[in-house]
């Protein structure tokens, strides 16, 4: 650590709104290089505010907390992953078990977020983080020319200045709307994710989903969101499950459907109902998700911030690749580790914080929502969610219904005329295909 | 100092009926989440420019159903189990509608098994 | 010296997880009161709490909306009513107004409060609904049956005990927030026990009584003569005007007639 004297002029040397995973992170490596850093977190505790769709990867805490799952408080780790494709009647369900999964370093876990953020803030302010709780940042101070000088508070005598602020403020970042980092928001770019999350004893979720111990499972829907397009999820924790849905915000007025309902809907699918029966509520939650990737990123620097996390837009929405937590660690890593050379090298202008997106850039953070810039769009076109599902069921029921006397059809053929029936132009199909392959071949 | 009140509190009678999917009422689904309510709402509504919306996204929308129609054509809000997750204002299309806050630090929405 | 005594206590639907731990509305209004008192006489208010280090949680949040002095009695386990009031008195025995929460966020016996003053031999107004300041004083409002009110005019030293609604603890400010993560709390370890109260904890309902067995040939006469005597049912009414000491020796025979004690 190098040691560096509190600056005269600033409070701080970095204020990290939001104690989120970015934020964390970013609060993490700026304090262990010994600036001073304030987090600050709007709820009672960090992870209070916070929900999402099931499964974090941590790999990325490698970096930073060497032997993290020696620790880190998780429900399952993530042994079996399905994608499901439904229709009402039919279920197409692609399962994947992988054993190495369940040992270290592990792939992905089950977490409730209240604890796993709430544990990787315990590690920011081990590292010297001054973590400061139930203050909401309001605004942003600016000194004459308009650099960013510090955040304003919900408290008396609120305002905290610094030399970086890092913006982690979450999905609906009124900090980075306030710096004129986007340009618009655009309701069409958001979905709704709504979840339930059920009390089941252990041993029943272990016999439903066939695991054992700590393994968990985590099941990817496809086509069971009633006419709004979106996806469906369901995991396991300990010993709850979740079941949830993510909904595109602009679909839901239009179809007329309430989110709770389309749960209840997906619950009663025959796939579903076996492995959610007799659960017990414990906890209805919601939270808005940034689902358009590239295509609504910010600005990720302006003179004295950065915005890193749900934030920045840096969830991935790719269908069968859905991830943010990972997106939000590495990002506020990133941020952390440009806030402290700007610091350091006494510029902490756009310029001398521009190693933020050189990062951002060469590493998975930009370079996967690169690859798959065109993916969100895809996955929650109305032709992959409404007309695709029901024709793959269809074309996979009469592949492998037994239809005696009659000799069983070619598959080239069942395909075409499922096409057809389905009324997908074979034009469409392939410029879907052609776009799918190259966002994830 | 932490709010520590921690209760739920009832919710307008529009929706306390168990409704068909599952044999829970509204409010026993929004009781199962905890909110530390602030006497100041953090959302505020205009319904003098909701009266004429004729799409009223926010009432379908809402996943805390907190946008409830009126007889006489306006809307209600109530701030007390708002999830803070910025649906209304995203689907909004009236300038003005919603004035949309995050509530005093502390306070608002506690999840626990998210 | 303001005694602001803070209960904290763990979530009783999370008792193991201390981010869903606090202390009542009932406290945080009797620090508020502290804290206008204090500023009002020109004197200091000394924060306390009995309870593991998790406690300093609150303390810390009280030094920040303007306490001067933070004292955590260091207790894990589970203490009497009796022994905490020992406890708080022998940590501040020149408290001149010590202020207290009716209950608790467990909502224990709501007890301590009164034992305190017992303790500190000072006066006492409990379960007070609002207050007053009267000069150097307290004017206090109690509740009583039948929607009566009584006003208490109280003078230092005393314990008061407030109700939840009765004061909003005031926000604490970004700096005093920020210099209280640092500052230094006093931990002390309480003497032994003096006296331990092998407290017999039952509901308040009447023990059985012996009557002597009613006159009669016939069931339905023995039912009369036990009814018509009132020997079984009745509850008698008595206006006495006593002395302290003798009115409470009236009041202990009474129950002890009636059966409440032993």
């Amino acid at each position: 650590m190098t040691a560096r004297s509190v600056p005269t002029d600033r409070d701080v040397d970095v204020v990290v709104v939001g104690g989120g995973p970015a934020g964390s992170c970013a609060a993490l490596v700026a304090a262990r290089a010994g600036l001073s850093v304030v987090l600050l977190e709007r709820g009672p505790f960090p992870g209070s505010k916070n929900m999402y769709g099931g499964v974090v990867y941590p790999r990325i805490l490698d970096e930073l907390i060497p032997e993290w799952w020696n620790d880190v408080p998780i429900q399952r780790w993530v042994t079996r992953r399905s994608t499901m494709l439904l229709t009402e009647t039919q279920a197409l369900t692609v399962d994947f078990r992988a054993g190495a999964w369940g040992a270290p370093p592990y792939n992905g876990a089950t977490a409730y977020r209240p604890d796993f953020d709430n544990w990787l803030a315990c590690h920011a302010q081990a590292a010297g983080a001054q973590l400061i709780t139930s203050t909401t940042a309001t605004g942003l101070l600016r000194d004459s020319a308009g650099t960013v000088i510090g955040v304003r508070t919900d408290r008396p005598d609120g305002d905290l200045t610094a030399h970086v602020v890092i913006a982690c403020d979450g999905v609906n970042s009124f900090l980075a709307k306030e710096a004129g980092l986007y340009e618009h928001t655009d309701a069409k770019h958001f979905t709704l994710g709504v979840k339930e999350t059920l009390a089941l004893p252990k041993h029943v979720i272990d016999e439903r989903f066939g695991v054992r111990g700590r393994e968990g499972v985590d099941i990817e829907i496809i086509g069971a969101t009633g006419g709004v397009n979106g996806g469906g999820f369901l995991y396991t924790n300990l010993d709850t499950i979740a079941i949830g849905v993510v909904l595109k915000l602009s679909k839901l007025g239009a179809q007329q459907q309430r989110p709770e309902q389309i749960i209840a809907t997906l619950k009663q699918h025959p796939a579903i109902a076996p492995l959610v029966q007799d659960g017990e509520l414990k906890e209805y939650s919601a939270h808005i998700i940034p689902e358009a990737g590239l295509t609504m990123m910010p600005k990720m620097t302006t003179d004295g911030m950065l915005v890193a996390g749900d934030a920045a837009a840096l969830c991935l929405a790719a269908g069968i690749w859905l991830e943010g937590v990972n997106f939000a660690m590495a990002s506020g890593m990133y941020a952390g580790q440009a806030a402290v050379e700007a610091v350091q090298a006494n510029d902490t202008s756009a310029v001398g914080l521009a190693g933020y997106q050189r990062r951002l850039s060469d590493t998975f953070v930009l370079k996967d929502h690169r690859k798959l810039r065109r993916a969100p769009a895809l996955v929650l076109s109305d032709r992959v969610q409404h007309l695709y599902p029901g024709m793959v069921a269809n074309v996979v029921e009469r592949m492998f219904r037994v239809d005696n006397p009659n000799p069983k059809p070619g598959v080239r053929r069942i395909f075409n005329q499922e096409r057809k029936r389905a009324g997908v132009r074979r034009r469409d199909l392939l410029r879907d295909g052609w776009t799918g392959f190259r966002s994830f071949g | 100092m932490t709010d520590h009140t921690g209760h739920t509190r009832a919710h307008p009678a529009e929706i306390l009926a168990p409704n068909a999917w599952g044999g829970m009422s509204f409010q026993e689904r929004m009781a199962t989440a905890e909110f530390r309510i602030h006497h100041q709402p953090h959302i505020v509504v205009d319904g003098k420019v909701c009266a004429d919306c004729s799409t009223r996204e926010c009432v379908v929308a809402c996943p805390a159903n907190l946008f409830v129609p009126t007889s006489d054509g306006g809307i209600v809000f109530n701030h007390e189990q708002c999830f803070e997750c910025g649906t209304c204002y995203l689907v909004c299309n009236r300038e003005g509608a919603i004035s949309w806050h995050y509530p005093e630090g502390g306070h608002g929405v506690v999840f626990r098994r998210t | 010296m303001i005694l602001a005594c803070l209960k904290w206590v763990t979530h009783p639907g999370e008792p193991h997880d201390e981010r869903f731990a606090g202390i009542s509305p009932a406290d945080q209004s009797a620090l508020e009161f502290a804290l206008v008192q204090a500023a009002a006489l020109g004197l200091g208010v000394t924060a306390v709490t009995v309870g593991p280090a998790g406690a300093e949680k609150v303390l810390r949040d009280a030094l920040a909306c303007g306490a001067q002095r933070a004292v955590r009695i260091h207790s894990a386990g589970t203490l009497s009513s009796a022994e905490v009031a020992d406890a708080l008195a022998a940590a501040a025995p020149a408290a001149r107004w010590v202020w207290c929460g009716d209950y608790s966020l467990d909502r224990g016996t709501g007890s301590v409060p009164a034992y305190l003053a017992a303790a500190l031999d000072a006066q006492q107004a409990l379960g007070v609904i609002s207050v007053a300041w009267q000069g150097d004083g307290v004017v206090a409002t109690r509740r009583l049956d039948g929607g009566r009110r009584e006003l208490l005019s109280v003078a230092a030293p005393a314990v008061i005990s407030v109700e939840g609604a009765t004061a909003h603890l005031r926000r604490a400010g970004l700096g005093a927030l920020r210099a209280a993560a640092s500052a230094t709390i006093d931990v002390v370890h309480p003497a032994a026990p003096a006296h331990i109260d092998e407290a017999v904890v039952r509901a308040y309902r009447p023990r059985a009584r012996a009557l002597a067995a009613p006159l009669g040939e016939q069931p339905l006469d023995r039912l009369r003569a036990l009814a018509a005597t009132g020997a079984a049912t009745a509850t008698r009414v008595e206006t006495v005007t006593l002395a302290p000491p003798a009115a409470a020796a009236r009041i202990a025979a009474a129950l002890r007639e009636w059966g409440y004690l032993d």
